[in-house]
Formats: C-alpha cells, sequence, structure tokens
C-alpha cells in the first residue's frame, strides 16, 4: 500500500510544539520511500499533530499522532493492521468523521491555502493559482480605481479590529500627494488569545504578498513595511523566504512584469508593543521611535511613515484581497450579513473541545460556532461565557450566545469583533480575575502618554485585585465603574478607549460574582486565591506524598502510606493549586 | 553567583558590522538593538556605547527605545531561557503554576528576581506565543512544551537541565519521574 506515497505533515508552530518534527523524524525512517510535504497548520490545532497520507490514490487524514500510536499507522498502511479509527480524521475511504466537521462547517478565503501546501514552495503557491489576481490585474490593463472599486464592491472591512472599509481607506490614499507612498502589513498580532496572523504569515506567506502587491498598486505605494512579531520566529522565516522567492520571480522589484509599476518590501520586526497595533504608534515603532500614538488627523493616509502617505493593513484583511480579486467583489459581498460582509477568522481557544483556527460566514451564532465547531464544553461544565476580541474586547455571557458574527451586532453586546480571538470559559472560571488579567496587561502595555490611560488603568488593576483578595467594597465597584468610563473618555488612541470594556462587560454580565467577592467572600468559579482554601480530603488521600513533593512553600505534612496523618497548614499555602494537579486520587478540595 | 559574573564580553567589530548592514539612521534603533539582544540574550552597556558612537542615534532615543519595548532588557540573562507565555488562553488554563513550579525547582524566592542565583536558568513571561489552543505552554530554548501543568513544567525543566548538565539551585517534587504525577 506504500506505493507513490504522499506524507503531509503539518508543521505550523502549534504542530511543531506538539512534537511534529519526532513525528516526522520517525515516518522518515519507516516509510524512506515516501514523499514529504510540510504545511502549515490546518487550523485543527487541538488534534496536533497531524498527518495526511496518500497511497494508491487513496488518503487518510490522522490526528493526535505521537510516537506511542505512531505504529498502528505504520502497520495500517503496511497493510498489516486494521483501520486505527481513534486517530482518524478524514479517510477518502471512510468519508467523515465527527471530527471532520471542524473543517466542513467552515468557508475558507482567508485561510484558503493555509494547510495545503507548502508555505516555502513558490511552485505550489503557484499551482493553485498564486499571484494570478495580480497577474490579472497588470496584464489585463486594470486602473487602480477599478481595482479599489471591486474592493469597494466587495464591502470588506478591516479584519484587524477596528472595521474600518477598507476601500474607504485605499481611496484616501490613493489621492493623497506625496512621494513615495508606503503600504504596511501589519502582522504585529498583539492580543493574547489571538493567532490568526501568526498561521497565515507561516502558513501562507505568499498571498500575504500577493496581497499588499495589489494593495499597493491601488494606492500606488513603491515601498512597503511588514511589521510582523519577532514572537513568531517561524512567520518571520517564512516571510522572508516568501520575499525573497516573489522577488526572483519577477513580483518584486523594478517596473514589475514589464509595467511601471515598483514595489519592494522590507520586513520589520516587531519588538513587543501591544500599543504598536494602533496605526499612529506602529508608524513610530518603524520610524525607530518608542511606540507611541499621536493624535489624528493627520491621518497616516495623509501623513504617514516619515511623513508620507501611508495605509496600514492587517494580515487577514491582506490574505483575503487576492481572492477578491480574482473572484469578484460581488462574490465576496455575497457571503456574510447587510453590514458585515465575507468571513471571518477566529482563534478559537480555551474551555472548548476542538480549538483551533476557524474562518466562517459572517452572520452565523457564536452558539453554532462554539458548539457545531468547537464542539461545546471541553470539561462538560456548562459554558460561562466567551472573551471576544482581547484586551479591548468583552465579555459576552452564555445567554447571549445567539447573537450573530457581525460586527454591528458584537458591538452591541459591548465586545468588539476585534482581530478575532474567542477565549472560552466555563464555569470554573472566575470574571472578576479575567477582567483583572487584561487589566494588568493594558497597564503595562499603556504607553503611558495620556494620564488617565497611564494612572487610570493603575488605579482600576489595584481596585480588582483588592476584590480578588477578598478586601473589596461594595464602594470599590462603583469607584471601577466610574473609572473605567473616564479612562475610556479621556485617552487618545484606541489602548486606552478600549482598556475598560472587559471591566464594563464583566460588571454588565456578572456583577453577581462582583458583589460575592466583596459581600460574601467567595469567589463562585473557585479561582481567586485570596478566597480559597485548600484542604486534604483524608477518606480519599492514600497518604502518596506527592502533594508534598510539589507543594513550593512545604505546607504540607503527613507520614508516608498513612492517609490520615497528611494535612496542609492554612498559614504557609499560597493556593497555587500545585497539590490539586499532582494529586492522583483527587483528594484535595479547593474551595 | 553575582549578576556581574553573567556579563558577556562585546566584540566591537560584530557591533559594527551589524550598524553597516543595518543602518546608522534613527530608524536602525529598533533593529540595531534587536542584533545585540539576539546576540547577547540582553542590551550590554558596552554595546549600547558602541552603538551610540557609530550612528546618528542619540542616547535618548536608544535607551528610550530600549527601555519601551517588553522585549529588549538591559540586566544579563541566565544561561538559558524559559519563557511562559501568558495569553488569555495560558492565564484560564492556569499558566500562573508553571511559574510557581518553575521558580520553586529553580530556588528564586524574590518575587523582584527572575534568574537562578546560579546563572543557570532565567523565567521570563510573555504576553502571547499563539499557541493558544496548546495553552498552557512555555518555552525552554525556543523549544515549545504544550498542554502543561504545573508539574509538567518541572518535569521537563529537569530533563533540560540533566541534557545541559545544569544543577537546579531549588526543589523538585521527583520531577523526572514521568510516571509519578497524575494524568487527567
Amino acid at each position: 500500500m506504500s506505493g507513490d506515497m504522499v506524507i503531509t505533515m503539518g508543521e505550523g508552530t502549534c504542530g511543531i510544539a506538539a512534537g511534529a518534527p519526532e513525528v516526522t523524524k520517525i515516518l522518515k525512517e519507516r516509510f524512506p520511500e515516501a514523499t514529504f510535504k510540510a504545511v502549515g497548520c490546518i487550523g485543527m490545532c487541538h488534534l496536533e499533530v497531524m498527518v495526511e497520507i496518500e497511497s494508491g490514490g487513496k488518503s487518510w487524514l490522522w490526528g493526535n499522532v505521537n510516537k506511542k500510536n505512531l505504529p498502528k499507522i505504520v502497520r495500517f498502511h503496511r497493510g498489516q493492521g486494521d483501520l486505527p479509527e481513534a486517530m482518524l480524521i478524514r479517510s477518502t475511504d471512510n468519508t467523515e468523521t465527527e471530527r471532520s466537521q471542524y473543517l466542513t462547517r467552515q468557508t475558507r478565503i482567508a485561510l484558503r491555502n493555509v494547510g495545503e501546501l507548502n508555505p516555502t514552495s513558490m511552485e505550489q503557491f503557484r499551482a493553485r493559482g498564486g499571484y494570478s489576481a495580480f497577474e490579472n490585474i497588470i496584464k489585463g490593463g486594470m486602473t487602480p480605481e477599478q481595482v479599489i472599486e471591486e474592493v469597494r464592491v466587495s464591502s470588506i472591512r478591516g479584519r484587524g479590529g477596528a472595521g474600518f472599509p477598507t476601500a474607504v481607506k485605499w481611496g484616501f490614499a490613493r489621492s493623497a500627494q506625496g512621494e513615495p507612498k508606503y503600504l504596511v502589513c501589519n502582522g504585529d498580532e498583539g492580543d493574547p488569545g489571538a493567532f490568526m496572523d501568526r498561521s497565515l504569515l507561516e502558513g501562507d506567506p505568499h498571498s500575504v504578498v500577493e496581497g499588499m502587491l495589489i494593495a499597493a498598486y491601488a494606492i500606488g505605494a513603491s515601498k512597503g513595511y511588514a511589521y510582523i512579531r519577532a514572537e513568531y520566529p517561524l512567520a518571520l522565516k517564512h516571510f522572508a523566504i516568501a520575499l525573497d522567492d516573489a522577488r526572483q520571480a519577477g513580483f518584486l522589484g523594478h517596473d514589475i512584469l514589464g509595467s511601471n509599476f515598483s514595489f519592494d518590501i522590507k520586513i520589520k520586526e516587531g519588538a513587543g508593543a501591544f500599543v504598536c497595533g494602533e496605526e499612529t504608534a506602529l508608524l513610530a515603532s518603524i520610524e525607530g521611535q518608542r511606540g507611541m500614538p499621536r493624535i489624528r488627523p493627520p491621518f497616516p493616509a495623509i501623513q504617514g511613515v516619515f511623513g508620507k502617505p501611508t495605509i496600514i493593513n492587517n494580515v487577514e484583511t491582506l490574505a483575503n484581497i487576492p481572492w477578491i480579486l480574482k473572484n469578484g467583489g460581488a462574490a465576496y459581498a455575497r457571503i456574510g450579513t447587510e453590514k458585515s460582509r465575507g468571513t471571518k477568522v477566529f482563534a478559537l481557544a480555551g474551555a472548548v473541545k476542538r480549538g483551533g483556527l476557524v474562518e466562517v460566514p459572517m452572520g452565523m451564532t457564536i452558539r453554532q460556532l462554539l458548539e457545531e465547531i468547537g464542539g461545546g464544553s471541553a470539561s462538560g461544565r456548562p459554558l460561562k461565557a466567551v472573551q471576544l476580541g482581547g484586551p479591548s474586547g468583552g465579555c459576552i455571557p452564555e445567554s447571549l450566545f445567539d447573537t450573530i458574527i457581525d460586527y454591528d451586532a458584537i458591538n452591541a453586546t459591548g465586545a468588539i469583533m476585534g482581530s478575532g480571538g474567542m477565549v472560552v470559559t466555563d464555569t470554573k472560571s472566575c470574571m472578576v480575575d479575567l477582567a483583572r488579567f487584561f487589566l494588568e496587561f493594558t497597564q503595562i502595555e499603556s504607553c503611558g502618554k495620556c494620564t488617565f490611560c497611564r494612572i487610570g488603568t493603575l488605579r482600576m488593576k489595584e481596585l480588582l485585585t483588592k476584590i480578588c483578595d477578598g478586601s473589596g467594597t461594595l464602594e470599590d465597584i462603583d469607584t471601577l465603574e466610574e473609572l473605567a468610563q473616564r479612562v475610556k473618555d479621556a485617552s487618545l488612541c484606541g489602548l486606552g478607549q478600549t482598556a475598560p470594556n472587559p471591566v464594563l462587560t464583566t460588571l454588565k454580565y456578572f456583577r453577581d460574582e462582583y458583589i460575592a467577592h466583596v459581600t460574601e467572600k467567595r469567589c463562585p468559579g473557585g479561582v481567586c486565591k485570596g478566597l480559597i482554601t485548600h484542604t486534604i480530603l483524608q477518606d480519599k488521600c492514600t497518604g502518596c506524598s506527592i502533594c508534598d513533593r510539589y507543594c513550593p512553600v512545604n505546607a504540607i505534612t503527613g507520614e508516608l502510606k498513612k492517609p490520615n496523618t497528611w494535612v496542609i497548614d492554612q498559614k504557609i499555602c499560597i493556593n497555587c493549586g500545585m497539590c490539586v494537579e499532582v494529586c492522583n486520587p483527587d483528594a484535595i478540595l479547593a474551595a | 553567583m553575582s549578576k556581574a559574573s553573567l556579563e558577556a564580553t562585546v566584540d566591537p567589530e560584530k557591533v559594527q558590522g551589524w550598524i553597516t548592514k543595518i543602518g546608522s539612521d534613527s530608524s536602525a534603533a529598533v533593529p540595531l538593538l534587536q542584533a545585540i539582544q539576539s546576540e547577547y540574550g540582553y542590551l550590554p552597556r558596552k554595546a549600547m556605547n558602541l552603538v551610540l558612537e557609530g550612528t546618528e542615534i542619540n542616547a535618548s532615543q536608544l535607551f528610550g527605545v530600549a527601555t519601551f519595548y517588553a522585549q529588549f532588557r538591559l540586566d544579563p540573562v541566565g544561561r538559558h531561557m524559559i519563557k511562559v507565555c501568558h495569553g488569555t488562553a495560558c492565564h484560564v488554563q492556569g499558566a500562573d503554576r508553571l511559574n510557581t513550579s518553575l521558580r520553586h525547582a529553580l530556588g528564586i524566592d524574590d518575587p523582584k528576581e527572575d534568574t537562578a542565583a546560579n546563572g543557570s536558568y532565567t523565567i521570563e513571561n510573555v504576553a502571547c506565543i499563539g499557541c493558544c489552543s496548546l495553552a498552557p505552554v512555555m518555552l525552554i530554548d525556543g523549544e515549545a512544551f504544550p498542554n502543561l501543568k504545573g508539574a509538567d513544567a518541572q518535569r521537563h525543566l529537569v530533563k533540560h537541565a540533566k541534557t545541559k548538565g545544569e544543577v537546579l539551585p531549588g526543589h523538585t517534587g521527583d520531577g523526572d519521574d514521568q510516571t509519578d504525577a497524575k494524568e487527567k
């Protein structure tokens, strides 16, 4: 069965983290005759390591592969063993499994190539129609205005978070005076909980390059920057390879494809500042300055990097552009809702069974996304909320899960679409702790220019910490709410204006949890360290001592193999939860 | 071991090489600092001074940039870097316990300290490395370890230390015994 075998390995960052290199090494030893192909993450991160094996005109996609279960797959493909169904995602024989619904429920436009091609192969990209949208523009004599019109017809809005209509932005830059004009790709995805840009840049970099080329042509830019997070080394590597290959193939440089259009792209590595997601801060960073935002106007489209007209588009927006030009703006506009057209990529993580990247048409409900694609709760406990849009976003409670995915419908809940980070929580989570987590993040990331953002977020974090520690009062909740509103109103840029969103939405939907913390000194989710205690359940304890060995503060004492002797000294215990993690018979209660 | 003993020896020719390659105007500030840090793990004062001498960048801009961005550090680091992801997904899945467990194994009691006293490992918290579906995640010298519990983090550290010949100055819960801890 192994003749003409092609083995495709998911080698995105998540695949590598889950152990793909080790699996590849073993497969290469077992199937030396096979051809190996490395592709980016196809989005099913929960099933990494993933391997697709094609042989004899058939194919099998395997998930959760590791060195222990690999022999079963090897035996099957050698015709010496049964089909290991537990690992099968889909096959040409056995059509679909429950696991493959993850992919069949999606509409993949931005992610059309991710996981399907080797991201470092220009040949494979060209074979899937890559660069043909751009070639059609140049060879077909399409004017920049016609390109902008096609994008206008598609009604695509910026996928970086704010949702500004892309064609309008391009139109401003097209008519702006000043040379040279710049096009910047914002690949500095700073939202904790979002990883769609990483996946696109490392899994399909040429589509982003092609999107940049089309955008540059439309606005008349001759210089481009790709501002990519330094924390994404594989994305940086693959993007650099794509640039070299595109340059060699004549898609970047002078007089591209014999036209008068010249354009080239430089990579700038981000240096770890969330505020650089704000476009004026990002421009300052490219110029070698501290990434501090400035007042707009003038807008970057008029006066951007080095004082020249500049457009900044997000990675996902740019990845959609070649598809729009190839299939027509109208085809894109047919997908989605009245005011939010097309698809949106979400990074699904947290308490769901099937986490990863999903691309769905606008208009699907949050519940459909979480249950039909995400598979519902991973723990069996009921889902409680979804945190959407990262630190700039908010928490949507389970009672609003029938909200449709649409910029306006999401905004009406108090959250935002943002770049698409979706972190799901179940009942064993604390909304006050989550708000504190985000405030800690934004307080550290505030550039410090505006007093309300610099000091206001710090005070908000202090109040939240006080509530989590069990020393908060009802007045603190009122002060927190008032301060949140003021920080929102008095900050210059998006960071400060949205930093209070996690607080405001949790106060709106989960105020009872705040009240339980301050009046009953109780954390309903059992998370806040100051409000829980750890005790050993004597009837379950076996006296194995593992809790003692892992306790970082030596709070646990007892005699080996004598269950009834084990106790936790509450004066020493820091409620870190290490003992709960390691206890085999579940003999430690945190409440 | 004092911090001074971790100070790197700076090669002026290397710094000059980066200036020649990257540029000497003010927009080169961030990439120059990135080149220095990727070589030494932090920004040695001597290398910073060489940049000031060899470029148009002034001290206010260079130090302003170095202290503004989270990526840069002015203190020496241990021989190995542990980066613990504290993105939202990692946070809700218990990333804090990774720090507790690692600090315990490295004997780092002072909350302001991030490097083991023997200079072996430095723990750094990072905002999000984009492996949210495999949370919580940490990196040791760039190698990623997914789906961790606190005890797993310690076990990986113990294993790493063994292969690198490093001594862990703190206490481990028999961290190298894979069969010992709970499997959920």
